[in-house]
């Protein structure tokens, strides 16, 4: 099951870390009355060459929870194979 | 023009002479460019203008002189009812100033050799993520799991998910 365009080997790395912190937006200069709640992450992501790199993001709640999902159905997947 | 002159906050106000413009002049259509400049300079005080509030003012407006019809309410409460979502998605992107989480993809391979290791027959998980910041190019990320990072992971996601059923259900 392979990608039409797949990446070379050493441009993946191995995740060494995964933070994570549930947050909620209150206020900004462009809207007072913001409340919104995110997810926000920060990965250490290790390369070919062992260099460690900080990776932070964002997501909505809708967001995680589609990312929760895709990562059940990987693990449904790769228990499979 | 009544809609103006309409008090209950600079934001409806905004809004409505916008609106007001479109239905009785029938410019092109309320763009969210138009909406966005009407109310952005405005003190906004909530983009989550509560719709029962919404309602409620404008049936009061119906019923004054001068005021707005009730067709005219029923097109003004149609149109906040489906912009308002894009209006308030459009806020919190502004407003959020760290990378977002723009896609993600992903394949398991049945991995029998690697590059870097004589691993036999592993499954791997690649996913690839795409994150962005608001208004810039896409970053790709692609990592690789082996089956038990990828439960490590969702023992993680799980935790979040509980943390945020707990928020959910506090009253605020």
């Amino acid at each position: 099951m392979e990608a039409s365009s797949e990446p070379p080997l050493d441009a993946k790395s191995d995740l060494v870390d995964f933070q994570w912190k549930l947050g909620m937006a209150v206020s900004s200069d462009t809207c007072r009355s913001l409340k919104y709640p995110y997810v926000a992450v920060m990965l250490k992501v290790a390369d070919h060459s062992g260099q460690v790199k900080t990776k932070c993001f964002e997501m909505t709640i809708p967001q995680f929870q589609n990312f929760y999902r895709q990562f059940k159905e990987i693990a449904a997947v790769i228990e499979t194979v | 023009m009544a809609a103006g002159e309409l008090e209950g906050g600079k934001p409806l106000s905004g809004l409505l002479n916008a609106l007001a413009q479109d239905t009785f002049h029938g410019y092109p259509g309320i763009t969210e460019e138009l909406l966005r400049s009407q109310l952005y300079p405005e003190s906004i005080a909530s983009a989550d203008m509560d719709f029962n509030q919404l309602e409620a003012f404008l049936t009061a407006q119906t019923k004054k002189q001068g005021g707005i019809t009730s067709d005219q309410a029923a097109v003004i409460s149609k149109f906040w009812k489906s912009h308002k979502t894009k209006i308030r998605e459009s806020l919190m992107n502004q407003s959020r100033w760290n990378s977002g989480l723009r896609g993600l993809s992903w394949r398991v391979d049945g991995k029998s050799q690697s590059r870097h290791s004589a691993q036999i027959h592993t499954p791997v998980a690649i996913i690839e993520l795409e994150l962005g910041k608001y208004g810039q190019e896409s970053e790709f990320l692609c990592l690789e799991f082996d089956e038990v990072k990828v439960n490590q992971i969702l023992k993680t996601l799980s935790e979040v998910e509980e943390s945020i059923s707990t928020l959910i259900s506090q009253p605020n």
